[in-house]
């Protein structure tokens, strides 16, 4: 596999290794220090580290604005709810970046203005409220009309009132128990529906009117009317004054309408207004209270004039940040600019990868296993090809590659639309790594057509078969099988093997020998990768002690039986090559007889298996024990210069700076122990692990032939149109469901597991911690 | 069609492919750098790919048998 060399010849390689990072220190002074931060979120190139862990969250510097700002959020979700309780675009979201009025909004003036919008409107809202509640006294009007006949002259007494439509029935039926039938009551439907004043609700009510004669009924009826939650209005007895009560009611029905419809309008126009601005107020709240947490984690001057920030960043964004400071004492119209220094630190620097939308789900991949160590080696680079390209050894089938190819164009044409919206889960992982199943589609389509298979049919699109009958009439082709004649076929697998009985010995050797080799030029690239880690960090040991031995290891075992399986294709030749590979270990020195090669291949095999033997101690051995002498030299440096007598001060940043590094002669051999062992055992188990390759592959033909065969071509031969459509239904289903996805997820999986055991473990420590730099742009994802 | 010619047009268009690669999207050494790394694995990687199965159809121990219902 391709491996290009990061001399001196060559620039730094994108991606290949981490951007290199520094550790800063800014002193801001406190007048300009909300704004200069304000402007480094938007850079979102700076760590901060928190310089008060001590200090619990009600100590720090900031509290009471970040109060404020949850104060805030607070009367936003408050506008929210209202915007949509009122079913007004709760989420009018302004495509507009919020970003173009930021700079110009002062923090203060916002806070204003918001809070005067939120106590206008609520006030608003309560006198809509209040409005809406007296509207219920003038529903009377209605009723009078209902029951006014039914009063005539009896001298009775009556209630009259609204009770909820669901209680009704149980209403009247009480009411008659407890008045023992000396009642008279007349219900009717009120056809709007009504707000309850108690809830505040919107509820179906019915109007009632109960006649009753006597206190003590009185009494029981106003009770009930309590229990049931009916609200009583009063109604005069007097005919005229009830005439005159229903102008009066009216009147002011039509004039709290008037003031309730305008109220409504009102508060209409003011959420559409905050609707508008919702979602820009929202972020800067958001905003600014990260800005606030972010300044607590900073440190304050004793005399309280400036705040002291250290924090993470790339180097190549000194200037960028430089700008912003400056920046943000200009436009604070401080006079003291912030001073930004960098720092000398033995701290590991965080793991940073400049990633676009293309690399990013691949770094992500990477990153899942283990985020890498400060400037080694980066598997991502090679995993963008070469996962993909492992993924469709297993997956090769042009067929299904177009199907997945289709898919995942779907998502990249429509990336825009998509990125923007919330998607469901499943739906988010697969857009988020569409980019990664175009690259699987891709060499799909490449490897489909390598092993000739379009949904399990092959095809003879580049060139006429190679193999014929050995006579013109065919008869033994079924026994003792047809002949070459002529040029192999030129690419990929000849389409005369399928369906014969011989195709499945053929590809299994076929795929499993491909799986061998394609998995030691994997593991030999990853060796290589180890050796440009110990160049890049100038470890010498490594790669003296740990490349060199490592490669002749698995290249004299492994290696080697990659070349045999290449001389075996090349020659034709019969030899067994597991009988060569166990006799090679058990008797190196007999005789091959029929299974030789090449010849003087028992000497090559006894060299290679010495060398082999070798390496083994050679890994060992000499490691620890060199580390050790280094250290002791060191440690003689070390003490050498040291007065010993009152720098305390400096001998504890000795301690400190040393403390650590106490060499442990036997943690270290045990270690490299561990290691030597994990390679020999590694190196064949991981060779075997790669045969996944071939089993699976083996089972996506095999299953995709079955569906072929066993539903399209059956439904196919009953020559019936209902049977063939159910045929070709199950047949697509069957292949969307079990091939498209299944096998894409299990081809996916083991891919990923080649990539991070077989591959990554040649070389990667993934021991590093990422970069989460100070930036607005990932608030947007934070929360909700 | 043989072996070598198939291969000269693999590393053909391996090299036409990093010429794009440069000329279509050039940004800076570094990213080119990264992107002729990926062109160059993805190349090497098809080539094995059908150079494996090119080699293990050259001289066939076992030949197709059709089946006896066809």
């Amino acid at each position: 596999m391709g491996e290009r060399g990061r001399g001196g010849c060559c620039p730094p390689m994108d991606l290949m290794r981490s951007e290199p990072m520094q550790l800063v220190q800014i002193i801001i002074p406190v007048e300009s220090a909300n704004l200069s931060i304000s402007y480094l979120g938007d850079v979102g190139l700076i760590q901060f580290k928190d310089l008060n862990v001590e200090k619990s969250p009600f100590q720090r510097t900031y509290a009471t604005q970040i109060k404020r700002c949850g104060e805030m959020a607070r009367k936003l979700r408050f506008f929210r709810d209202q915007m949509s309780k009122a079913g007004l675009s709760p989420q009018a979201r302004s495509l507009t970046q919020p970003v173009h009025s930021l700079d110009d909004l002062e923090a203060g003036e916002f806070f204003h203005s918001a809070m005067s919008n939120a106590e206008a409107h609520q006030t608003e809202y309560s006198s809509n409220q209040g409005g809406e509640e007296s509207l219920e006294t003038p529903l009377l009007s209605e009723p009078e009309v209902t029951t006014f006949d039914s009063t005539k002259q009896v001298k009775l007494g009556f209630i009259t009132g609204l009770v909820p439509r669901e209680k009704s029935m149980a209403f009247e039926r009480i009411l008659f128990r407890a008045t023992r039938g000396n009642v008279f009551l007349k219900q009717a439907a009120v056809d709007e529906r009504v707000i309850d004043p108690v809830s505040g609700e919107k509820v179906e009510k019915n109007v009632f009117a109960v006649f009753f004669s006597g206190e003590r009924a009185k009494n029981k009826i106003l009770k009930i009317c309590e229990a049931f939650g009916a609200n009583r209005y009063a109604f005069n007895e007097d005919l005229g004054k009830q005439a005159q009560l229903i102008t009066e009611t009216s009147s002011r029905l039509s004039e709290l309408k008037t003031t309730i419809d305008a109220g409504l309008v009102h508060r209409g126009n003011l959420l559409q207004i905050i609707g508008e601005q919702f979602e820009e107020w929202n972020f800067l709240a958001r905003k600014e209270k990260s800005i606030y947490h972010t300044l607590n984690m900073l440190s304050i001057d004793v005399t309280r004039k400036c705040l002291v920030a250290e924090g993470w960043s790339p180097v190549f964004a000194s200037k960028q940040i430089q700008d912003a400071l400056h920046r943000a004492t200009h436009d604070s119209n401080s006079q003291v600019d912030a001073i930004f220094q960098v720092l000398q630190t033995r701290e590991m620097p965080p793991t940073y990868f400049r990633t676009n939308k293309f690399t990013t789900a691949f770094q992500e991949i990477v990153d899942a296993y283990g985020i890498a160590k400060y400037q080694e080696a980066n598997p991502g680079v090679f995993t963008i090809v070469t996962f993909p390209f492992l993924f469709a050894v297993m997956f090769g089938d042009w067929g299904h590659g177009i199907c997945l190819l289709l898919a995942t164009l779907f998502f990249i044409i429509r990336e825009k639309k998509l990125s923007s919206q919330k998607l469901g889960d499943i739906m988010e992982m697969t857009f988020g790594g569409r980019y990664v199943i175009l690259l699987m589609a891709l060499f799909s389509i490449y490897t489909g057509l390598i092993y000739n298979e379009f949904f399990s049919v092959p095809f003879e699109l580049f060139a006429r078969s190679a193999y014929v009958c050995r006579d013109p009439l065919c008869r033994d082709s079924t026994t003792v099988g047809l002949i070459k004649e002529g040029d192999t076929y030129p690419f990929g697998v000849d389409p005369a093997w399928h369906g014969t009985r011989s195709e499945l010995p053929f590809l299994n050797s076929l795929k499993m020998k491909m799986s061998i080799l394609l998995g030691v030029s994997q593991m030999n690239l990853g060796i290589i990768l180890s050796y440009f880690n110990a160049r890049f960090f100038k470890n010498n040991l490594n790669t003296w002690f740990q490349f060199i031995p490592q490669m002749i290891f698995l290249n004299s075992l492994f290696g080697y039986l990659s070349v045999l399986i290449i001389i075996k294709w090349c020659t034709g030749s019969k030899a067994d090559l597991y009988h060569v590979m166990i006799y090679m270990f058990l008797s190196p020195t007999d005789e091959l007889g029929e299974n030789q090669l090449f010849p003087g291949q028992k000497t090559v095999q006894l060299v290679l298996l010495l060398l082999a033997l070798v390496s083994v101690p050679w890994m060992l051995f000499p490691k620890p024990f060199l580390l050790k002498r280094e250290h002791n030299r060191h440690h003689g440096d070390s003490y050498e210069p040291l007065p010993g007598t009152d720098e305390s001060l400096q001998s504890d940043v000795n301690h400190n700076s040393h403390g650590h590094e106490e060499f442990e002669f036997s943690e270290v051999f045990v270690h490299q122990l561990i290691h030597t062992i994990e390679f020999v055992l590694g190196a064949v188990s991981n060779t075997a692990s790669y045969l996944r390759l071939w089993a699976l592959s083996l089972a996506h033909s095999e299953l995709s032939s079955v569906f072929y065969e066993k539903v399209l071509l059956l439904a196919w031969g009953y020559n019936n149109v209902i049977i063939l459509i159910v045929g070709l239904i199950v047949f697509i289903f069957a292949t969307v469901g079990v091939l498209l996805v299944m096998e894409t997820l299990s081809a996916f999986l083991h891919a990923l597991r080649l990539h991070w055991v077989e591959f990554q473990n040649k070389f990667y420590e993934g021991d590093g911690y990422k970069f989460y730099p100070f930036s607005f742009a990932t608030l947007d994802y934070e929360e909700e | 069609m043989g072996f070598l010619v198939t291969t000269l047009i693999f590393v053909a268009v391996g090299i036409i492919a990093s010429l794009c690669a440069r000329i279509c999207c050039n940004r800076g050494p570094s990213a080119n750098l990264l992107h002729l790394t990926l062109v160059i694995t993805a190349t090497v990687c098809c080539w094995m790919m059908w150079a494996i199965v090119y080699l293990a159809q050259m001289n066939p121990l076992v030949v197709p048998i059709l089946n006896e219902t066809e």
